[in-house]
């Protein structure tokens, strides 16, 4: 009798030890299903895969619904930004005319003979349109890299070859200036050249509008193992401390420069174009000091 | 979308009648994606802060929130892993496994997880901080420059919700210094890591998007 009962008891020892790896492997089978499904999900390889009364492909066929919500509204915003360039191409294509023809009539009303008062005013508005056409084409740039309308192209390119495209002589020599260029380097880095040289221009641009007259801008270059580094140091009034993150902000303006002409543009500008090119600027400045700005461009 | 905040955060240290504050009621918060500096003297607070949101020493009092969640709510051990999964260190002293090479090194933490290696992440971690012809090396084989890229890399590889840099060029020179504080922003940016770095050096800490200046265990300016 007791052996039997022995045997029974044995048995369902047995028997639940079975049970227990058989839900072991089933829970890891599911986990492990769940676990696949997320990694195709990742991948942007997901699909269903079984169509039973499980709850496992009901999950599935509810994963597939989230999936497909989030693509749906992916494409609306592709066809958003397809919306914005065509707006974009259109306002920097319908304003270019007028903006030109304004110029020219500017330029010959201040030719008439006129009264000094009047001359004045003529040269204002010259000066106001072309302060316009800057910023509507530094606009239409900023938005088109900003929706990836236009990218980048950085490729291998050497340092001297932009610094010798730059050529602002003639704006540092108006405003009294010395502009010097240090292009002795044979470095290389990543780069695209059209591109970086607006970035460097629109900065060395502000290095003379903020530096008083009889003041110097220096552009020189720094080797390191993974990085370039252009500075671009003025004499100029400087920025403070608390100031230096807001002058990269789009529009922004500092108080103390409002009798300066600008529309704040430049500088954001710079920024994005040097960040896609996994670069970066940073600025050291002290107050009635001047400024550095240093253009890191990745050598790799 | 704020990937980490502090809730007036102070740290006491008493011995006997005297009571250190360390850390004095710190409420700050942190965007996704943001790069933040916090400088400070020696003896500002500004270490003991870090360890406070890295998990790795309890405050006295307040609350730090990671990806919304009250870290110091979780046991200690529930703690160890959390801090594996969502939090990447970078050390003064590197902390490079000596004995691995260093792509096992980049990729131990994801295998202490036991996780699944996502091979195109860290082929592109290892590119961008030009270790590609290194991953073999031992880090004794290394400059101090490459260990430290090597350490961000590492820091990088399990995707954190958030890296904490404790003076990351505080063993190197000028110039090393310059690399790898450019490395650490534009890795940031690439891969849209969050960073907090300490450090006591002003230029360095231009470097940031953001500047938090602590002095006597508070913070005093904020830009």
């Amino acid at each position: 009798m007791q052996t039997v009962i022995i045997i029974i008891l044995i048995c369902i020892v047995i028997a639940l030890i079975i049970a227990l790896i058989a839900v072991r492997l089933r829970t890891k089978s599911i986990l492990d299903s769940v676990d696949k499904m997320l990694d195709e999900a990742i991948d942007n390889t997901f699909s269903e895969a079984h169509f039973s009364e499980e709850q496992l492909s009901r999950i599935e066929s509810k994963m597939y619904r989230y999936i497909t919500k989030g693509m749906t509204s992916k494409l609306r915003i592709s066809e958003e930004k397809d919306r914005i360039q065509t707006l974009i191409s259109d306002i920097s294509h319908q304003t270019k005319t007028p903006i030109a023809n304004i110029m020219i009539y500017s330029e010959l009303l201040a030719e008439e003979k006129l009264s000094d008062s009047a001359r004045n005013l003529a040269l204002q508005i010259e000066e106001q349109t072309e302060k316009l056409s800057f910023l509507i084409s530094s606009l239409v740039k900023t938005s088109r890299l900003e929706n990836g309308i236009v990218s980048v192209h950085p490729k291998e390119n050497s340092v001297k070859a932009l610094l010798d495209e730059i050529h602002l002589e003639n704006a540092a020599a108006e405003k009294n200036i010395a502009l010097t260029i240090e292009n002795d380097t044979d470095i290389t880095a990543i780069f695209d050249i059209k591109w970086t040289l607006e970035a460097l221009v629109n900065i060395i641009d502000n290095a003379i509008k903020y530096t008083p007259a009889g003041g110097q801008v220096r552009v020189n270059v720094t080797e390191y193992e993974m990085f370039a580094r252009i500075d671009i140091s003025d004499t100029g009034i400087g920025i403070s401390e608390d100031e230096i993150p807001r002058i990269f902000q789009r529009f922004y303006r500092s108080p103390e420069v409002g009798d300066k002409s600008g529309v704040g543009i430049g500088l954001f500008l710079a920024r994005k174009i040097i960040s896609d090119e996994n670069g970066y600027i940073k600025v050291t400045s002290e107050k009635e000091n001047g400024s550095v700005f240093s253009v890191f461009l990745p050598r790799k | 979308m704020t990937i980490l905040k502090t809730e007036d955060l102070k740290k006491y240290y008493v011995s006997g009648d005297n009571t250190v504050k360390a850390l004095d009621g710190v409420s700050l918060s942190v965007e996704d994606g943001e790069f933040v500096a916090v400088v400070g003297t020696s003896g500002s607070g500004k270490s003991t802060l870090l360890h406070m949101l890295g998990g790795l020493d309890r405050p006295t009092e307040g609350r730090v929130f990671v990806a919304d969640k009250d870290i110091f709510s979780l046991k200690d051990e529930e703690l160890t892993i959390f801090r594996r999964r969502k939090i990447g260190f970078v050390f003064q002293s590197f902390n490079l496994v000596p004995t691995l090479s260093v792509y096992e090194n980049v990729t131990l933490p994801i295998e202490l997880d036991g996780n699944s290696i996502d091979e195109k992440h860290i082929d592109s971690i290892i590119e961008t901080l030009g270790l590609s012809e290194r991953v073999n090396n031992l880090p004794s084989q290394l400059s101090g420059g490459q260990q430290q890229r090597a350490a961000i890399a590492r820091a990088l590889a399990s995707k954190p919700a958030i890296i904490l840099a404790d003076e990351p060029t505080g063993n190197l020179d000028s110039r090393t210094s310059q690399d790898v504080l450019g490395l650490l922003k534009v890795t940031c940016r690439k891969y849209s890591q969050t960073m907090v770095m300490i450090t006591h050096n002003e230029e360095i800490a231009q470097t940031a998007d953001r500047m938090i200046r602590i002095e006597d265990g508070r913070i005093v300016s904020e830009h």
